[in-house]
């Protein structure tokens, strides 16, 4: 199987790689540096893995690398940085949303998915939004309450325009 | 006491920025240059004669680097405790599906496979015991070890509780219980498979990072394993990715495997499980067949109480002999009897194996004896949460192993507060005589859960603390914080008992160098232990710049006070901490200590069933309210409640945290989480098969706090971590009765058991495992 020339906007930076035909995203993610995209079932049940492809959220196990070619991705570190973290993270380290935290970065993704398309969103559309997403850690309550903590500061209180 | 400053208060955790934002470094995320790819070839029979084991061939593989077997390791790499039954390659017999016979390393984790394909492993299949039931039957294939004496080589251990006669008292009681209960096996599913990376040190030694509960049993497993003297090992922890009593043997028998790849190769070598390997050949808790008889007066007075269980350990020990001893120890649940008898079997068969899963026996027998307690206060025609408030254990009352609860015994005011906090009485009211398709039911548990290793074995934790040039202080803890908090809680305490801001403090994740050996990090023990470790170990350092103080403020040591960091003196001019600390330099002193904490000691008399098993215990009761559909068997849990008395709460967000996370982990148990082996095959190999709850099926729980200190916990606090999961699977299953009027007495409740009382035939095969090996 020849290597497939591909371009990957991951975070911000520009990637130009061979990559092969049956690399996943995740592998490709992960072999460049990108280990903040976890590996948990390489089978598209647990969330681990999810990134944002073109602005949407999908688990990098499900697509391969040449299907993500010239696309834009954001991974969790390409939303903040520890001096600057994005109102999502911030939200969830304030609101105790994070335990073992392998979830974590899968989840603020799931989450950054749903509030980019839906800012006002209700508690049962935040939990459907991520119940793609395993966490047997935290029983999901603080981590619906971080996202909506994030939502009510990300969006201007009264009448503010997306 | 004076009002405390860190203890209680709202603080988030040491460790949050940084998992948030995809900084922490999790096994799989930890690359070496040079790094080799380990990867075992493991076993697909289940109980089986290595006939012929050649490696010869994949050494001739590109890329190959070494391979190993038992024969590479001390006593054939022989292991385990309290009984050492289990190999980290498995030697002359494989006797569980998935268990590891040989491992590769290689340059990529392609030629690792090529390497384990490429292993010529010849298994003459043995009779294998699939049921606990037969496996002390005289003719039954011998799955554990030659014993010394004339029991079963399949029997592992037996243990029991002893008070008067109480198939006798039960003859004689108005109201009688004769039921029998199932619990099955769960899988702990931490979201991060396991993983381990050893490398090479110079002096002929290794340093591993492993992703281990127990760092300091992992280093003594290696150096006994690989025949290394203990100062050229080391274990450094990297985070952890949930654990839930998993990551244990497992991950010691990993390490030593690429520890001895390293040695071989001289190169860091690298395992990671895929979740099939993981799910494969992991061990899981341990299912258990219970009987319970009881008996009662006609008033709902409580007497009598028999309880026998059947647990199957698998094919290895593990924690088994130590998780059935905490079942036999809450078996009969936290109520006041007459008489009582608890006899918990265990014994060997070719189902996997079991090991330590959070809650350690007490989940399992919790389910029993919750729902017996609850089916009696049915038969005696009382609501099943007064029946529990009449008949539950009170301070000076006495347990039904002959210990007097002197102190901390929050559960009548966790019953009492659940009632109020669910509305219980209304709703039970309410729920009682429904017809339609769409049925509501309201059921209770109670639990109590001993705290630490009670009389298991030398109960001891230590902790370090010095103040670096920057004013900062570096505090460490012999116990491991895989998700639960316990880094934040320890920093709590450290700040609280210095008096210091919690953000000088940098607790540090162990390092077998630098730390002291704590035992295990198990048994919910770490805020008792760990923390009464940190506790002393700030008070020796704080008394050091006491003396500082003193001697800069010219006064007496009882004359100084706090105002925030600083100290003042006679003269109420306050003075900065920094300065203390140059003043302590000046002096000469040192700004470093040790703290340790060793539990008092107590006896549980084995042999007759007797005894204090705990210090102290926790304490607690969970309200469930489910939705049932009659139509489908479909259980939605719409709200819980959850009052707990983990005596003082340190670190309250973290707390409430291990609450909702427990229940969530019941609430599986309860209804969906199935393992099955069929003929030692097991069908759920990845989270398609096998089902945790998600945010969808977990409802907004409500846990709230009765805080009944201990006086030997650190601020009065004992535990949370495992107590938090045990009562919720039969709070559950009895709001489901509530709902039904039908009772469902095997876990999990799943839809054919709801809608129809009984499992349906499905068939097994080998396929799911095999594939799963593959890939």
């Amino acid at each position: 199987m020849k290597p497939q020339l591909i371009t990957l906007h991951i975070n911000g930076r520009t990637h130009a790689l061979a990559a092969a035909p049956n690399a996943t995203l995740l592998e490709t993610l992960r072999d460049l540096g990108y280990v903040d995209v976890k590996s948990g079932c390489e089978k598209g049940d647990c969330g681990a893995c999810a990134v944002l492809l073109n602005g949407e959220a999908v688990n990098s196990c499900m697509v391969l690398a040449g299907q993500a070619d010239e696309a834009t991705i954001v991974t969790a570190t390409g939303l903040g940085t520890v001096t600057n973290p994005h109102p999502l993270q911030q939200a969830f380290a304030d609101h105790g949303a994070i335990q073992c935290g392998y979830c974590t970065p899968g989840f603020v993704i799931a989450a950054k998915a749903l509030l980019d398309t839906n800012p006002h969103p209700t508690e049962l559309e935040i939990r459907e939004a991520i119940s793609g997403n395993l966490c047997r850690c935290t029983g999901y309550g603080q981590i619906v309450e971080a996202i909506q903590a994030a939502a009510e500061q990300m969006v201007p209180a009264e009448g503010g325009a997306r | 006491m004076t009002e405390l400053q860190y203890i209680g208060k709202p603080a988030r955790r040491v460790d949050a920025l940084e998992k948030v934002m995809g900084k922490a470094k999790y096994i799989a995320d930890r690359k070496l240059p040079g790094m080799l790819h380990a990867r075992c070839l493991r076993s697909e029979a289940p109980h089986a004669l290595i006939k012929k084991l050649d490696v010869t061939p994949a050494l001739a593989v590109p890329g190959v680097r070494a391979v190993i077997t038992s024969e590479d390791f001390f006593e054939h790499s022989l292991f385990g405790f309290p009984v050492k039954d289990e190999y980290v390659l498995a030697y002359r017999k494989v006797r569980y599906v998935g268990e590891a016979i040989a491992a590769v390393a290689a340059d990529t984790p392609e030629a690792a496979l090529a390497g384990v394909q490429a292993i010529v492993c010849e298994l003459e299949p043995l009779p294998g015991v699939f049921d606990m039931e037969h496996a002390l039957d005289p003719d039954a294939a011998q799955v554990g070890p030659d014993r010394p004496d004339d029991q079963h080589p399949n029997f592992l251990d037996l243990l029991i509780v002893r008070q008067a006669d109480p198939l006798a008292e039960i003859e004689q009681c108005a109201v009688k219980l004769d039921e029998r209960y199932s619990v099955g096996p769960q899988e702990h599913a931490y979201i991060e498979p396991e993983g381990a990376l050893a490398v090479p040190t110079r002096e002929g030694g290794v340093l591993v990072y492993a992703p281990n509960q127990s760092p300091f049993v992992n280093y003594g497993v290696l150096a006994m394993v690989l025949d290394l003297p203990h100062n050229l090992v080391r274990v450094i922890q990297p985070p952890v990715g949930g654990s839930f009593g998993g990551k244990d043997d497992q991950i010691y028998q990993m390490s030593a495997q690429v520890a001895k790849l390293a040695l071989l190769t001289g190169k860091p070598v690298r395992l990671v499980y895929s979740r099939e390997e993981s799910l494969i050949s992991s061990y899981k808790r341990d299912p258990m067949h219970i009987r319970i008889r009881l008996g009662a007066d006609s008033d709902g007075t409580l007497r009598a109480v028999k309880f026998e269980g059947l647990m199957d350990s698998g094919a290895y020990a593990s924690e088994s002999t130590f998780t059935a001893w905490r079942g036999s120890i809450h078996a009969m649940g936290a109520y006041r009897y007459n008489a009582c008898a608890v006899d918990i079997k265990c014994v060997y068969t070719n189902n996997g194996y079991y090991g330590a899963f959070r809650g350690f026996g007490n989940t399992e027998v919790c389910a029993g004896i919750e729902q017996a307690i609850d089916e009696l206060a049915c038969a005696v025609g009382m609501d099943p949460l007064d029946f529990r408030l009449k008949n539950c254990l009170h301070v000076g009352d006495r347990t039904a192993h002959g210990q007097i609860l002197t102190e901390s015994v929050g559960l009548p005011d966790c019953i009492k507060t659940v009632r109020r906090l669910s509305d219980w009485d209304r709703k039970r009211a309410a729920y009682a005589n429904q017809t339609g398709n769409i049925r509501r039911g309201i059921g209770v548990a109670a639990l109590y859960h001993g705290t630490s290793l009670g009389a298991e074995g030398a109960d001891y934790a230590g902790s370090t603390i010095a103040v670096e040039q920057n004013y900062s202080i570096d505090l460490t803890s012999g116990l491991t914080d895989y998700g639960t908090g316990s880094r934040t809680v320890f920093t709590l305490i450290a700040a609280e008992e210095l008096g210091v801001s919690p953000d000088r403090i940098h607790m540090q994740r162990p390092d077998t160098d630098t730390a002291i050996e704590s035992g295990p990090t198990v048994a919910s023990r770490s805020t008792m232990l760990g923390g009464n470790a940190a506790r002393v170990a700030a008070d020796n350092l704080r008394q050091t710049l006491d003396y500082a103080a003193a001697d800069l403020l010219g006064c007496e040591l009882h004359q100084l006070v706090r105002s925030g960091e600083a100290y003042v003196g006679p003269d109420e001019e306050p003075v900065a901490w920094e300065r203390v600390v140059d003043h302590a330099r000046e002096m000469g002193l040192a700004l470093s200590a040790h703290g340790k904490w060793t539990a008092p000691r107590i006896e549980w008399d084995h042999h007759h069933g007797t005894g204090t098993p705990y210090m102290a215990y926790h304490f607690a009761s969970q309200v469930a309210e489910v939705e049932v559909d009659m139509r489908t068997g479909v259980v939605q849990v719409v709200n819980f409640w959850a009052v707990h008395d983990p005596g003082k709460v340190i670190f309250p967000q973290g707390a409430y945290g291990q609450v909702y996370g427990g229940v969530a982990q019941g609430l599986g148990y309860a209804l969906m989480e199935q393992i099955t082996y069929t003929n030692g095959y097991l069908q759920e190999t990845n989270f398609e098969s096998y089902l945790i709850p998600t945010s969808v099926d977990v409802p907004e729980i409500t846990a709230q706090f009765v805080e009944a200190p201990f006086s030997k916990g650190p601020y009065g606090a004992k535990n949370i971590a495992e107590p938090s999961m045990v009562p919720a699977a039969p709070a559950i299953l009895n709001a489901i009765y509530h709902a039904t009027g039908k009772r469902v007495r095997d876990l999990p409740a799943n839809l054919e058991r709801v809608l129809l009382g009984h499992d349906l035939a499905k068939g097994g095969s080998a396929k799911a495992c095999k594939l799963g090996l593959k890939t």
